[in-house]
């Protein structure tokens, strides 16, 4: 049975049409960050929005700490395992109401942590000042790391991060690491990183799984057959 | 029932009607002069504007003359079918279901509100009397269907348009309810838009075409203005409830029951001219 953390078994993900990925296992513990990488067109993304549930999976299994999605109630297992899309989606409002909006869904299970919403901003170096700043009116870099705020204000148990540092620079790449760190170690956040960096996997010292054994239709036979797994 | 005549109206004969169909030969001249093609759409819509009042002058005849139970509500019952399938012809997207989605709005909203007119405001007896029933019922489905379509159409384009944003508030634990909410109330909006301006400016700017015509037809002012009332309420009624009924039908279709967006049910569709 299912353990702690987030369990993927055997997933196989795509549309009606076909499955992309076949096969695909992944686990990531409580304070564990791992990394999913593979070439670009993959179906790095789509893996992650079905192990995020907004995409069905044609078969296999993912389960959190021992549960289905479907135990937990899907909005509240959305809650508990967040995603972190590469374009950052920000309404068109304050930074604030960005950061408040999902304490306003029925599934918020405590007020808005404003202390550490400034904490965490102040920690990917967004000053103070951009807190009442039109969320779309920051760079996309910007706007990256207050989704990644966002997503941890959450206290979720697992974080899926897609491509989360392809807009920053190298003070704030190194930043966003140290701080997925510390949630780890300090709060047992686990997070599942993809990136088709595979140079980031090692500076990150993560666990890797490579997707390319994974993929299926005419792009997997362009691939070398090789599985890391650390 | 009185004659035209009695009642007021001047009775138009082939030639005046002759003579008003050379405005629309003016205006295909004018078209071809400037060369904006419009001259064989405007000939067609010209035929048809005649063929369809033609019958449906001399279908009303008969169900007039009949007033039979039935054979009002079969009439009604195609005016609603035809309405619901121009209802979802006119936005370029749609979706699988969204006709019958559409009828049913109109039938809740449409023909309940025009029943509740012509039984209980207007308090005719029987309530399907088809003088009443059948043009009261036109009213409402040729504006619900205005306001349906621009709702639906709305509605369509913002959840291709904004799917990034429904999909990271439902990332972030969001019900499908919570996260489809904004661009559902936004398309209510927008469907309500051409009857609420109409309010706005009824009397004004425009003399609304059924007032127009009782006066014109003889009636007093002050009556015609009292159906009037009645019949921008029934509208803006029956607008309102249909619209936002079609867009929770369709939010129930497009946001599946493990709350996600299922975008992929939504598709262009031809245009239609």
């Amino acid at each position: 049975m299912a353990g702690a953390g987030l369990e993927v078994r055997n997933l196989a993900v795509g549309a009606a049409g076909g499955a992309i990925l076949t096969g695909v296992n992944l686990t990531a513990a409580p304070g564990e960050l791992v990394a999913v990488t593979g070439p670009s067109g993959c179906g790095k993304t789509t893996l992650l929005r079905t192990v995020a549930g907004l995409l069905d999976a044609l078969s296999g299994t993912i389960h959190l700490d021992g549960h289905t999605p479907a135990a937990f109630g899907w909005p509240q297992y959305r809650r508990r395992v967040v995603l972190v899309d590469q374009q950052p989606v920000l309404l068109d409002r304050s930074v604030e109401e960005n950061l408040k909006r999902p304490f306003s869904y029925q599934s918020a299970n405590g007020g808005f942590p404003a202390a550490r919403a400034r904490t965490l901003l102040d920690r990917l170096g967004l000053e103070p000042d951009r807190w009442d700043q039109r969320a779309r009116a920051l760079s996309v870099g910007q706007q990256q790391r207050v989704c990644l705020v966002r997503a941890l204000l959450l206290a979720p148990a697992v974080v899926l991060l897609d491509e989360p540092t392809s807009a920053l620079d190298e003070a704030a790449t190194g930043a966003a690491h140290v701080l997925l760190r510390e949630e780890a170690t300090e709060r047992g956040l686990a997070a599942v990183v993809v990136t088709h960096n595979r140079q980031q996997a090692p500076e990150w010292r993560l666990p890797m799984t490579d997707l390319r054994t994974n993929m299926n239709g005419p792009r997997a036979a362009n691939q070398e057959p090789r599985h890391e797994q650390s | 029932m009185n004659s035209p005549e009695a009642s007021g109206a001047i009775p138009l004969g082939a030639a005046d009607v002759s003579i008003a169909a050379a405005l629309i030969l003016l205006a295909a001249g004018v078209s071809l002069a400037l060369r904006l093609h419009l001259e064989r759409r405007l000939a067609l819509a010209a035929v048809r504007t005649v063929v369809q009042l033609l019958l449906i002058g001399y279908v009303l005849k008969w169900v007039f003359d009949l007033e039979w139970f039935v054979a009002v509500v079969a009439v009604a019952f195609v005016m609603v079918l035809a309405a619901s399938r121009a209802a979802v012809q006119r936005p370029s997207r749609t979706f699988h279901g969204a006709t019958w989605r559409a009828f049913v709005s109109l039938v809740v909203c449409g023909f309940l509100t025009t029943v509740f007119v012509t039984g209980v405001v207007v308090g005719k007896r029987p309530w399907y009397a088809p003088q009443y029933f059948i043009p009261l019922l036109g009213m409402v489905l040729g504006n619900g269907l205005t306001g349906i379509s621009l709702c639906l159409d709305h509605l369509l384009e913002s959840l291709v348009e904004r799917r990034g944003e429904v999909e990271m508030e439902l990332a972030h634990g969001a019900t499908r309810w919570e996260a489809g909410r904004d661009p559902l109330a936004d398309a209510v909006r927008r469907g309500m838009i051409p009857i609420i301006n109409s309010m706005m400016v009824v009397g004004i700017v425009a003399l609304p075409g059924m007032m127009t015509g009782q006066i014109l037809a003889g009636a007093n002012p002050i009556e015609a203005v009292k159906y009037q009332i009645v019949v921008m309420f029934m509208i803006a009624g029956a607008t309102s409830f249909g619209c936002i009924m079609t867009a929770l039908l369709a939010y129930r279709r497009l946001f599946n029951a493990r709350h996600q967006l299922e975008v992929g049910l939504i598709s262009f569709q031809e245009e239609r001219h």
